[in-house]
């Protein structure tokens, strides 16, 4: 299955956001998403099961960290490093 | 033979009822169904319908008399002028009644249009005997809440069935209407010590999504098996106090509420409360969860702050006395609100509650 791009990220994050009424147009793929105060926990929960399906990979729940999962950037290399079977 | 009408039992504790009114004439023609006295408690009014077409032979007692449960109540007879047996009033015979049923039990047998003698019991005629009975049949007091006892509309439309989800639904909607004696109060407080709580624990242990809401139910978890009354059911002989708690937390996916139950959450750690609620929550997101994991719960927790919403007041789960609603912040001020089984549970045990749960305390 093909991995997600940083740009799909964005796209639902963007998407997510809007749901709640507000512009997550500007975030930056280096930017923390909690931190961003643009998605509640639902919301990133939301972004994670997407991320999960579009990935084709079930992310356990102690990889819930911010190292891991944080900003855009860490969710493509993490999908990178299920790829490798090393996440 | 005229048939006997027997005086019903309104409340578990009361063991006489007062006669309120006569709604029909003696020797007025009635059918099945048709009211004929109003009995009544200090706590509560009950109709009593005709079991059979017939004539009103008469009635025992008049207007604020007192009736002893199981006793004859009146008769009913095939023809206006059938003689009422002369002996003395006796109660209920035990073909019939074993001994008397609840009232929740009676109105159950009605809605299923069941005789007391269709239905297997041992002693005394009970709600759980009937739904038992009911539920064998294919058919449950659910399926009544969510259509039976509500009436077709006069205005044309038409019926889109109840999903599994919205029948979980009204069963727990009709136990919190027709089972708890639910109150709400709710409390003022400061949410920042929380927040600050949490924001620290969210940054100790590295974690993406904010464990404020968890923490906050691992904390009522935790005064749950400090305090068992509020972990508890009002039952026939008293309160049912849970060995363990069963935490329940609210967790809307898409349009589908559901309500998950962490299994001995008094008894985790805090890391592990968070850990554990959040698979349960995303089992719950992925519509997932298995028949256990909503299941069994002794005390619950909601919330509605994401949706900016101040205060509700939440239907209580069934089989529990309280459940929490905590609600969106608004300049500086959040309020925790409970709805509890007033049976159980007081407004000042309550209050105590919330008061307490209002501030984090580190319990590692």
């Amino acid at each position: 299955m093909a991995q997600t791009s940083r740009q799909q990220i964005h796209a639902k994050v963007v998407e997510l956001a809007r749901q709640l009424g507000r512009d997550a147009s500007r975030l930056s793929f280096d930017e923390e998403i909690p931190a961003a105060g643009l998605l509640d926990s639902a919301a990133i929960m939301e972004l994670i099961l997407w991320f999960e399906d579009e990935n084709g990979i079930a992310i356990p729940q102690e990889h819930l960290t911010l190292a891991n999962l944080g900003t855009i950037d860490a969710m493509s290399a993490y999908v990178e490093r299920a790829g490798r079977g090393s996440s | 033979m005229p048939t006997a009408i027997y005086t019903p039992r309104v409340n578990n504790n009361d063991d006489t009822v007062r006669l309120a009114a006569v709604l029909v004439a003696i020797g007025s023609h009635i059918r099945a169904g048709d009211p004929i006295v109003d009995v009544e408690t200090d706590k509560a009014t009950f109709t009593v319908e005709s079991s059979t077409e017939g004539y009103l032979l008469g009635v025992t007692g008049k207007p604020g008399d007192t009736l002893q449960v199981g006793s004859v109540l009146g008769w009913i007879g095939a023809t206006a002028d059938e003689p009422i047996a002369a002996e003395p009033i006796a109660p209920a015979p035990a073909e019939e009644s074993g001994a008397e049923p609840t009232l929740k039990a009676i109105l159950l047998l009605k809605a299923h249009g069941l005789r007391i003698s269709d239905v297997p019991h041992t002693g005394r005629l009970t709600a759980s005997d009937v739904e038992r009975y009911a539920a064998g049949r294919g058919r449950s007091s659910a399926d009544l809440a969510a259509g039976e006892k509500w009436a077709a509309p006069a205005t044309p439309g038409h019926i889109e069935p109840f999903t599994a989800e919205q029948k979980g639904m009204a069963r727990t909607v009709a136990w919190h209407r027709d089972e708890a004696v639910a109150g709400y109060i709710e409390l003022a407080y400061d949410p920042q010590p929380w927040d600050a709580y949490a924001a620290e624990f969210q940054k100790t242990h590295g974690l993406l999504l904010s464990p404020l809401l968890p923490l906050v139910a691992c904390r009522l978890a935790k005064l749950a098996a400090e305090t068992p009354r509020i972990n508890a059911t009002a039952v026939a002989g008293g309160a049912y106090l849970y060995r363990q708690v069963n935490l329940g937390f609210t967790v809307q996916a898409g349009s589908s509420l559901y309500l998950v139950s962490l299994r001995d959450a008094a008894a985790m750690s805090e890391a592990a409360f968070v850990r554990e609620l959040g698979d349960l929550q995303r089992a719950a997101m992925k519509h997932s969860l298995k028949a256990e994991q909503a299941a069994g719960v002794t005390v619950a927790f909601t919330s509605m702050a994401r949706w900016k919403v101040v205060r509700h007041i939440p239907i209580l789960a069934p089989q529990t006395s309280l459940m929490v609603a905590h609600s969106a912040t608004v300049d500086g001020v959040a309020y925790l609100g409970a709805s509890y089984d007033h049976r159980l549970l007081t407004g000042f045990d309550v209050a105590q509650v919330l008061q307490t749960l209002s501030t984090p305390v580190s319990i590692n």
